[in-house]
């Protein structure tokens, strides 16, 4: 229980912040108006999942904006080039899987990069970030790629609501971040993860499987971005080359406002789902008010800097 | 009050609390100028707190500093620096990535109208490596990254000494450096000393000890035991004032009741050690002795599959076998404990129960369920096997002593003894009383016919522990002695270049 008194700070700022928002805009906190904040979120939250493995071990993930785009102009190019005018659900499975599959080698990739060279994280995935940036501009001309109408299943990924009511990317959103967190909290890779970011010298001296982890987590890193891509698509009913941009810095303030460690080894996914949540009310928040798009960006940044601020110094 | 000569350094009633705890209790201690000062004993028993205040990074509750019979503050580092007394960390400080002469004027660069005059930080630099007689250091524009641990110790010394010292205080400086090293060390010390500077020195090994120092005060319970003049007291009064009780023996060697040959190293060759060949039998204890980097090490690491193994074989039960990373290692029973605790040994942030179960996932992590009385037993079984103290399972590995640690590192393995345990300099930087229990721990694995290679830089434990001492030079093992025929100075011949000896 020790994880969810660290988080009381952070669950009192929501608190805070959506009462605060409520003075400005009588409607916020309408049922409605916060089911359109999970859903806004979703794209964000997945993003930071994947990445708060990464963070973990020490690394960083600046790909994941960028794969967001590959994956959507991927799985819409296979799916209009094969289907046509009407839906095949099983060619849609396959579009699906092509778009998954290239984040997937982009993923394994990456984790190669960093546990058998000594080139940093960083540039590794600041170098893909352009190189699946420049992927996803060669199909069509880089001009956007519209979702067919017929498309219904592929449509509904980002715009359908479950039982009418809850949107589909928040189940999504939801079910990957119980599958995570299973996977972090209660796994022996989970504990290997943690082993790996908070020592990794030690961490080989106990026969981890240093290689084999950071494969992994940097593949789960990059299906997470290929899953919220599929999503983000959907929501705006084509694919862009150009979308995703900025995605994996929300993404990584999104994890270290929710009290991951920077240097690795601390943290948890339900910080990373609260870190999501604090920046999307945030956003929602401050555009629903009116507030001019400058300041909004003057105010994120101050509240990342002092979120991080307080955990750090809780952490000393 | 009234002495012969006023002493240099007066301490008078020092008393630090933290918290409900006592460190130092009421502590009084003179330091003479030319006088080497050493304090003993075990951790915990106040002396880093103690030279911490004389450093200005703690402030006692109670008690007086004087200097030159002036009552002084030590409010700050600055102050401390101010009245020239040096404090040498235990723990090096260096920016690996700048060269010596920049460390050496770290934070007070020579500069003309803002720039930096690197030609005379040189020449100052070289001067002062040549005052203070460190020959070890050839190129003071060398990188200190690639210097090693013994050379980067003395870079630090003589950066404390690069301003005029009247009190110097080292703690621990010889904890990573070999018996040569020391001795360069020492030379530099003497002279210091017939200099008039103070010196209060801190060291586990009591042979450096009674070899340097003109004074002894020891600590226990955070209270002054007793100070005597090092050539009127022996051995045994000082552990005895140490640990409260009184130690025979030093170094207990386990029986000696060899069995089959548990590993044997035929010609192997990595990119560190070249064409080594040995064997170790089970119930054995083979010591490994040699300088930093002599290639002690560096052939645990390549036997460990770590270091890629170039050629030759390694064959575990009469079976050769490749091993090519830590986990076929593991797998094959052979187990490594590194020397470093806190690089390469512990998972800093995280509690004791976790770094115990690390190598177990398997046995209590089943698919997604945490099996946490599998885990709870194995943690208590090592605790309690070990004697290891802790406030709970749950409580961070940082805070426990070196002692406790070194235990945890060593214990967790004995959930499924290994055939072949290797540890690597498993009683550096530990207090006398844990370095007792190491040593019964090492006597009973032995007993229970494990194969162990000790590797160490302390040659009387290794003399004394081990059933057979092999020496290692530039990457090569020279020879291989039974310990109990062979000297401290003979070995010392071999690591510093005697005739080679062919074995296997």
């Amino acid at each position: 229980m020790k994880v969810v008194k660290q988080m009381v700070p952070l669950l009192v700022a929501i608190v805070i912040l959506l009462l605060l928002f409520r003075i400005w805009v009588p409607t916020f906190l309408s049922p409605e108006n916060m089911l359109n904040l999970t859903q806004q979120i979703s794209v964000n939250t997945i993003l930071a999942l994947g990445m708060t493995l990464v963070i973990l071990i020490g690394g960083i993930d600046l790909s994941v904006g960028a794969m967001v785009a590959l994956v959507g102009t991927t799985t819409v190019y296979c799916l209009t080039s094969l289907s046509g005018e009407s839906q095949n659900l099983f060619l849609v499975l396959i579009s699906l899987l092509a778009g998954l599959g290239v984040a997937a080698v982009f993923g394994t990739f990456h984790g190669l990069a960093a546990s058998k060279t000594a080139m940093p994280p960083f540039i590794i995935t600041l170098a893909s970030m352009l190189i699946a940036r420049g992927c996803a501009l060669r199909f069509n001309g880089g001009l956007p790629m519209p979702i067919d109408e017929h498309q219904t299943f592929l449509l509904a990924i980002g715009n359908g609501r479950l039982f009418d009511v809850i949107p589909i990317p928040v189940v999504i959103m939801l079910t990957l971040f119980l599958l995570m967190s299973l996977l972090l909290h209660r796994t022996r890779f989970g504990q290997h993860v943690y082993a790996l970011g908070g020592n990794r010298e030690a961490a080989l001296y106990t026969g981890i499987p240093i290689v084999r982890v950071e494969i992994l987590v940097y593949l789960l890193c990059s299906l997470m971005a290929g899953i919220a891509g599929m999503i983000h698509t959907s929501q705006l009913y084509s694919a862009e080359p150009g979308s995703g941009e900025m995605f994996e810095l929300t993404a990584i303030a999104a994890v270290v406002v929710g009290g991951t460690s920077f240097t690795g080894g601390r943290g948890t996914m339900f910080g990373t789902l609260i870190g999501a949540v604090i920046i999307g009310i945030l956003d929602k928040g401050l555009n629903q008010a009116g507030i001019h798009y400058s300041l909004q960006y003057i105010v994120k940044g101050a509240v990342i800097l002092f979120a991080v601020y307080l955990d750090v110094r809780r952490n000393r | 009050m009234s002495a012969t000569i006023s002493p240099l350094l007066r301490l008078q009633g020092i008393t630090k609390r933290f918290g409900f705890v006592t460190a130092l209790d009421d502590v009084s201690l003179d330091l003479n100028a030319g006088e080497i000062h050493t304090l003993l004993g075990e951790n915990g028993a106040g002396k880093s707190t103690l030279i911490k205040i004389l450093g200005g990074i703690y402030q006692p509750d109670q008690g007086e500093v004087w200097l030159d019979q002036n009552l002084i503050s030590l409010r700050s580092v600055a102050d401390a620096d101010r009245l020239k007394i040096r404090l040498i960390h235990q723990e090096l400080s260096l920016a690996p990535n700048l060269s010596i002469a920049e460390n050496i004027f770290l934070g007070r660069e020579p500069v003309r109208y803002g720039i930096l005059q690197r030609r005379q930080m040189k020449r100052q630099a070289e001067k002062l490596i040549a005052q203070l007689g460190l020959s070890e250091i050839e190129d003071v524009t060398a990188i200190v990254v690639d210097l090693s641990t013994a050379q980067q110790q003395l870079v630090e010394i003589a950066r404390a000494l690069s301003q005029a010292a009247r009190v110097l205080i080292l703690d621990e400086p010889t904890s990573s450096l070999s018996d040569v090293e020391v001795d360069a060390l020492f030379n530099t010390l003497r002279r210091l000393r017939a200099q008039g500077v103070g010196i209060i020195y801190i060291s586990h090994r009591m042979e450096e000890i009674t070899r340097l120092s003109d004074r002894i005060t020891v600590l226990r319970d955070g209270k002054a035991v007793g100070t005597a003049k090092t050539d009127e007291v022996d051995t045994s009064t000082l552990i005895q004032w140490m640990v409260g009780r009184d130690i025979q023996e030093h170094f207990p060697r386990p029986p000696y009741r060899p069995g089959g040959v548990a590993l044997q190293v035929c010609q192997l060759t990595s990119p560190f050690v070249h064409d080594i060949s040995f064997e170790v039998r089970y119930g054995e204890v083979l010591g490994l002795s040699g300088l930093i980097g002599a290639g002690r090490t560096e052939l645990a690491r390549a036997l460990f599959g770590i270091d890629h193994v170039r050629s030759g074989t390694i064959l575990i039960d009469g079976k050769p076998t490749q091993i090519h990373n830590p986990r076929e290692a593991l797998n094959q029973g052979l187990v490594l404990v590194p020397e470093d605790r806190k690089q390469q040994g512990l998972v800093q942030d995280q509690s004791v129960a976790f770094n115990i179960a690390l190598p177990w996932l398997k046995d209590w992590i089943k698919g997604c369920v945490f099996h946490y009385q599998i885990r709870n037993a194995i943690v208590e079984r090592t605790v309690k096997r070990f004697g290891i103290r802790l406030a709970g399972n749950e409580q961070p590995i940082r805070d426990l002593s070196g002692g406790n640690q070194q235990k945890v590192l060593v214990g967790r393995w004995m959930e499924k003894p290994p055939k072949i345990l290797i540890l690597d300099e498993p009683t550096r930087g530990i207090d006398v009383g844990a370095r007792e229990d190491m040593y019964r721990i090492i006597g009973d694995l032995v007993e229970q016919g494990m194969a162990l290679i000790l590797i160490s830089s302390d040659l009387d434990e290794v003399l004394n522990i081990s059933h057979k001492v092999g020496t290692f030079r530039a990457g090569r093992l020279t020879g291989i002695y039974e310990a109990q025929n062979v000297s401290a100075e003979q070995i010392m011949q071999q690591l510093t270049g005697g005739e080679e000896i062919e074995s296997c």
